[in-house]
């Protein structure tokens, strides 16, 4: 097969000797021209980088989601999996455990071209649209991946939840699982929004690593325009850590407010 | 009554027996693993005293044959004879992982410390160092070694008195990167814990004499910095995990070596998932080399609190 | 009021934001006296202290220690503490060190005195406390008497000349608060000069020179013990001491 992923790391590879590009001094010299002190960069290249603003807003769209596909496979995932090590005994607590210790001890840029070359997920065909190979391993992977720290953060949360409370819920006359999941979850749902809001930045951040499967999400977009017009590097590359950091901040805004609009009065902050 | 509590008994003694024997294995594969590491950094800085530079530590063929021997494992022969081959690139690339890791974590932390005192006791200074860690927070880490190696391309302006110290010098931005990034993340967790220490342990530094900034090193610091060793484990492990990027700016560490074999040989299976155990080998190393020290310097009724 | 008192407070008042917490107090000591301050809560007994080692900030009046000022904008605050001894009530004992890591940091890092000698003078001063067998505890291993206790012997290990007790017992269990008593009443013999909060009536009328009762930052009365405890000039006073034993 052809693979991208080779492609983009021969890129690299080339890059490195063709790309002596963006200079720091004649940088901080176009700073010094221009007058403009806050002005980093030339004018030309940030007009080429206005100019490809479509094409880096259809990577920002895919970043975003990548972000979420990877976050639901991760909750639907990881919830059950810190359940069962909260809750479950024996060989399936100790399996999951093991594939969590593994997951979260591989570089996520490793786990990606596993399920890219290795798994070899095909192709999603889903009649209007399609998703290509890279973007369902990119799924997987930082699914896979988030699954296992999110496993982490119910874990922790399920079993900040006092011991009382699931036995106050069995002594109206729930089941064990009834009392787990009425009683118990709802608070330990709560308490996981922080650790939560933590993981949500990580995977937004880790898509840029899907470059190296070659998936053309925002940072593999700048890669390739910057690669295209190499004296606007330094533009180009600003420009996209700007929307990421703008995508990490809204995030991180609207989980603090998810985080206030449920808090449990008190208790909370133990 | 007896007979229906013995099976558990039983059982729970083949439970714990089970899991000794597993940390057994555990503990072996780790005195493998390092000492393969230690022989083989060690025959190639004494220029191959041992074997040739360059050539596994043992014999490809002895391997292929052991496993050919044996009837269940004749079919992996091959496949064991190409991942000893694979050796001297893992631990060549691994050298150059832990090397980027430690002094990048070290450096990392020195910037740290202050940058979290004072943005729990500056004033100005507290919004400039919130701003930088918000800021390198916020962005890939990957885009921010691009930043450094393409934008700015640094690589050129390793200055003399470092340049030179590795092969390359690209090593050197990768460093820098991984210092400034770590620095954030590690100040934010010091933070956290400095925060954590209480007001009155403040209040009866300043009534001995100790000026603010004493009682901050003598008496914040101390206990501050212990509740962080959990989380600053976390950053550890991340750091390890993450020095795979550097590959992508082109430092020979161990993915970029590895990932080099692979499109070279295609043998992405095999390569990625002993390149990936190599990885988690390292990072079970430092999480246990981190609950020693916890252990170490661990005070009666300090840290306690956090356990529950 | 003669001229040689050793601390001398005169018409100190403090204002956190508008709410004046501290009203023109007065009052003077002798080296060697016992002075004991007692009011309700939010009196301003902890903040009068605090006032005297600078670690509240009064805003006006005078405080004379050994015939220097106190609030002066140029006295080095350091220097001050060095020389006044405060005894919480909370403990606040360093977490991170050991009794004698607590007793020998000021002499190691304020007075400058070796790591040896620093750790003599912790020792000397935990045994004066009755602590000779818990040298190398940390705080979590004491019970709550033992730390109060390494609290004093941290505050005396600076040799202070005046010491501040904030409700050196008020956190302690029941059967706690002898221990801790007993160690004050021995700096009393020994002719230590003390400035009290406390609401251990029975210690005061004991070893006080004089009681000071505060009220609403204002000194309400102030006498010796015999006179204050027994026949009270003020209203308030007997109220609050009439309300305080019987609690007791
Ligand atoms: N740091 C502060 N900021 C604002 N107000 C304060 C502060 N410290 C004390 N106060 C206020 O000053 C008043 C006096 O407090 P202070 O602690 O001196 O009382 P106290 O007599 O020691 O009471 P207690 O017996 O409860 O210890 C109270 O109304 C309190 O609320
Ligand atoms: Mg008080």
């Amino acid at each position: 097969m052809s693979d991208p992923g080779t492609l983009a790391l021969a890129a690299v590879a080339s890059a490195a000797t063709d790309l002596p590009t963006g200079d720091v001094l004649a940088t901080l010299a176009s700073v010094g021209e221009s007058g403009d002190w806050w002005f980093i960069g030339q004018p030309a290249d940030w007009e080429f980088v206005f100019g490809n603003a479509d094409y880096l807003g259809i990577g920002a769209l895919l970043t975003i989601g990548l972000t979420i596909a990877s976050i639901l496979l991760g909750f639907l995932v990881g919830f059950p999996a810190g359940a069962v090590e909260v809750y479950g005994d024996g060989l399936l607590e100790r399996a999951v455990s093991t594939v969590g210790v593994v997951l979260r001890g591989t570089p996520i840029v490793v786990i990606l071209i596993v399920m890219y070359f290795v798994v070899g997920v095909p192709q999603i065909n889903l009649g209007i649209a399609s998703i290509s190979s890279a973007m369902t391993a990119g799924i997987m992977g930082l699914g896979l991946r988030s699954a296992a720290y999110q496993s982490q953060i119910f874990r922790a949360a399920l079993s900040s939840v006092d011991d009382g409370q699931l036995e106050a819920g069995r002594s109206l006359g729930l089941s064990r699982f009834e009392a787990v999941r009425h009683v118990v979850v709802p608070q330990a749902l709560r308490r996981s929004i922080p650790g939560f809001q933590n993981e949500f930045t990580i995977v937004l951040k880790d898509t840029s690593i899907v470059f190296a499967i070659g998936l053309a999400e925002l940072l593999t977009r700048g890669y390739n325009l910057f690669s295209e017009q190499t004296t606007a590097v330094l533009e180009v590359i600003l420009f996209i850590s700007a929307i990421y950091f703008v995508l990490t901040f809204t995030t991180n805004r609207a989980l603090d407010y998810l985080g206030d609009h449920y808090a449990i009065p008190e208790g909370e902050s133990a | 009554m007896a007979s229906a509590t013995r099976p558990a008994a039983i059982r729970e003694r083949v439970a714990d027996s089970d899991r000794s024997v597993g940390r057994l294995l555990l503990v072996a594969a780790g005195a493998l693993f390092w000492g393969w590491l230690v022989v083989s950094w060690i025959n190639r800085w004494l220029g191959g005293v041992i074997v040739p530079v360059g050539q596994p530590l043992v014999p490809v063929g002895a391997v292929e044959a052991a496993f050919g021997a044996i009837p269940g494992l004749a079919a992996y022969a091959a496949d064991a004879g190409f991942v000893v081959e694979l050796t001297p690139v893992l631990s060549r690339g691994t050298w150059l992982t832990v090397v980027i890791t430690g002094v990048s974590l070290t450096l990392g932390f020195i910037i740290a410390v202050p940058l979290a005192v004072t943005r729990v006791y500056g004033r100005f200074s507290a919004w400039l160092s919130l701003g930088y860690t918000e800021l390198l927070r916020g962005t890939p880490l990957l885009a921010q070694l691009f930043v450094l190696y393409y934008g700015l391309n640094l690589a050129s302006y390793v200055p003399g008195a470092v340049s030179g110290v590795f092969a390359r010098d690209v090593v050197w931005v990768a460093i820098l990167g991984f210092t400034l990034n770590g620095a954030a993340y590690q100040a934010e967790y010091i933070r956290g814990a400095l925060e954590s220490v209480e007001e009155g342990q403040i209040t009866a530094g300043r009534a001995i004499g100790l000026s603010k900034l004493e009682t901050i090193y003598h008496v914040v610091l101390p206990q501050g910095l212990r509740y962080a060793i959990p989380s600053w484990t976390n950053e550890f492990v991340y750091l390890i995990k993450y020095s795979s990027l550097a590959g992508f700016i082109t430092v020979p560490e161990l993915y970029y070596r590895t990932n080099q074999v692979a499109s070279e040989t295609f043998r992405y299976t095999l390569i990625f998932v002993v390149t990936g155990m190599t990885y988690l080998a390292l990072v079970l190393t430092a999480s246990k080399l981190m609950e020693r020290v916890e252990d170490r310097v661990s005070i009666p009724g300090l840290g306690a609190e956090r356990e529950e | 009021m003669s001229d040689d008192d050793f601390l001398r407070v005169t018409d100190v008042s403090k204002w956190y934001g508008d709410e004046k917490v501290l009203d023109e107090v007065s009052f003077e000591m002798d080296r060697g006296d016992v002075t004991v301050l007692i009011g309700p809560s939010g009196s301003g007994k902890s903040t009068m202290l605090r006032c005297v080692n600078r670690l509240a900030e009064a805003q006006e009046g005078s405080i004379l220690l050994d015939g220097e000022e106190v609030l002066s904008p140029d006295l080095d605050v350091d220097e001050l503490r060095r020389e006044v001894g405060m005894v919480f009530q909370g403990f606040n004992l360093f977490a991170h060190l050991t009794a004698v890591g607590n007793a020998a940091l000021g002499p190691r890092r304020v007075l400058g005195l070796s790591e040896s000698e620093a750790r003599e003078r912790a020792e000397a001063q935990l045994e004066r406390v009755g602590l000779s067998d818990q040298f190398d505890s940390y705080p979590a291993e004491l019970s709550g008497g033992q730390q109060q206790r390494v609290g004093i012997a941290r505050a005396l290990a600076m040799e202070p000349k005046l010491m501040l007790f904030d409700e050196p017992t008020s956190a302690l269990d029941p059967e706690l608060i002898g221990e801790v008593l007993e160690v004050m009443h021995g700096l009393v013999e020994e002719g230590m000069t003390m400035l009290v909060v406390t609401h251990e009536m029975s210690f005061a009328r004991e070893v006080a020179d004089e009681i000071v009762f505060l009220d609403d930052g204002h000194v309400i009365e102030r006498g010796p013990p015999e006179q204050l405890f027994d026949h009270p000039e003020e209203e308030r006073t007997g109220r609050f001491l009439e309300r305080i034993t019987s609690h007791d």
